[in-house]
């Protein structure tokens, strides 16, 4: 599926394709709208949010390099800037990372390294292999946008638990993405 | 050019990339990410982690028609160019060394600092410091977090020493005493999500003063 809709996210940037856009809205757009709806969005609201998104995803699908990310991943993004601007106080712009590479000596520690291609299917993987309680804190931060803090009053935990809890997740699940450090 | 040797937490970076840091870190997140393509990879493993969080969601049917309607306003909207909406504050303006926005105030001898009133930073602030050289900034501890970002000149503590692109994630275990050690001042970003505490007498006098 990865790969599938890999194929169409190009399509979608380098032929206009309507039926490949059409495809990834199948595939999509009733995940964006739980992805909405699990941060707080009733579901009239959720169902235009996940409209907007698939809108700004046509819009920029110029913008997708698949050397770089997944379709989900690339998708995961709009959304969740889309989510920022609706939900949180949070306003500030996201640097744009596309923009940001185009600059090649923009960084004091540019390296010759790309950044490698997930394996999606070995992600979803070890997502479902995370012990419950780093499970619960990555949804808590993903699917409700909750803080270190905020996170540490729902689930009545110390701070350094908390983070200490997305470390050991994050580290988990980034054995599949070629990172070298 | 110097490399960078203080990076990220990772749990600040998979927050940021779940979308759900407050504005203030996000900002300095955003400021240090544009120097530092270490951390740029790993807010990309971030992002693909919630791409596939996004993928296996169980999914929520859409309003019929949806996709019709969505071409019905593609179709509209290509006819009128989108507005991008500025952001509130530029990094780049601060990476160049470009301070013409920024309006110093002296905080205590050695220390000048700019509010930024704009970012929201739940009970803490998002700050910019320039301390002269040789300038210790007074022993304090936080509750929650910090993040430092130097923008020019160095400082050392406890920890380390921290230069340009250095950023310090510290959370409220830290107790900690930077003193800026070159000949330039030592130009920093900070946003913390709770008020300081300084110790020491004399900090403590001058802490309702200065307000931090």
């Amino acid at each position: 599926m990865a790969e599938k809709t890999v194929s169409w996210l190009l399509a979608v940037a380098n032929k206009r394709s309507r039926e490949d856009f059409a495809k990834l809205y199948e595939h999509f757009a009733p995940r964006l709208k739980a992805y909405m709806m699990r941060n707080g969005a009733d579901a009239a609201t959720a169902d235009d949010l996940a409209q907007e998104a698939l809108a700004q995803v046509w819009r920029k699908a110029d913008r997708y390099d698949p050397s770089k990310a997944a379709a989900s991943s690339w998708i995961f993004r709009v959304a969740r800037n889309l989510q920022i601007d609706k939900f949180r106080k949070k306003k500030f712009q996201e640097v744009d990372l596309e923009a940001v590479a185009e600059r090649p000596d923009v960084g004091i520690d540019s390296h010759d390294r790309s950044i490698a291609r997930i394996d999606s299917q070995r992600v979803h993987e070890l997502i479902q292999s995370l012990p419950q309680d780093q499970l619960d804190v990555v949804h808590l931060a993903f699917f409700q946008g909750l803080t270190h803090t905020e996170i540490g009053i729902h689930l009545d935990i110390p701070l350094g638990t908390v983070k200490s809890r997305l470390r050991l997740a994050f580290n988990r699940l980034r054995q599949t993405i070629g990172d070298q450090s | 050019m110097n490399s960078i040797h203080h990076h990220l937490d990772d749990s600040t970076l998979l927050s940021y990339g779940a979308g759900a840091l407050n504005e203030g870190f996000s900002f300095v997140v955003a400021t240090h990410l544009q120097m530092c393509e270490q951390c740029r990879e790993r807010q990309a493993q971030a992002e693909a982690i919630g791409g596939e969080l996004l993928a296996s969601l169980p999914p929520v049917q859409m309003a019929a028609g949806g996709l019709n309607a969505l071409w019905a306003k593609i179709d509209n909207s290509a006819a009128q160019p989108q507005a991008i909406s500025k952001p509130k504050i530029n990094p780049q303006a601060l990476l160049d060394g470009d301070y013409s926005d920024i309006r110093w105030r002296t905080l205590v001898p050695g220390i000048k600092q700019h509010i930024f009133d704009d970012l929201e930073s739940d009970s803490g602030s998002v700050r910019l410091f320039s301390i002269a050289p040789g300038t210790t900034i007074p022993h304090h501890s936080h509750g929650g977090g910090e993040l430092t970002l130097i923008l020019s000149g160095s400082y050392h503590d406890e920890i380390g020493r921290f230069q340009r692109g250095d950023i310090a994630d510290l959370d409220d275990a830290i107790s900690h005493q930077p003193i800026a050690d070159t000949a330039e001042p030592c130009v920093c970003l900070i946003a913390t999500d709770q008020k300081l505490r300084f110790s020491g007498v004399i900090n403590r006098v001058l802490q309702p003063l200065i307000g931090i």
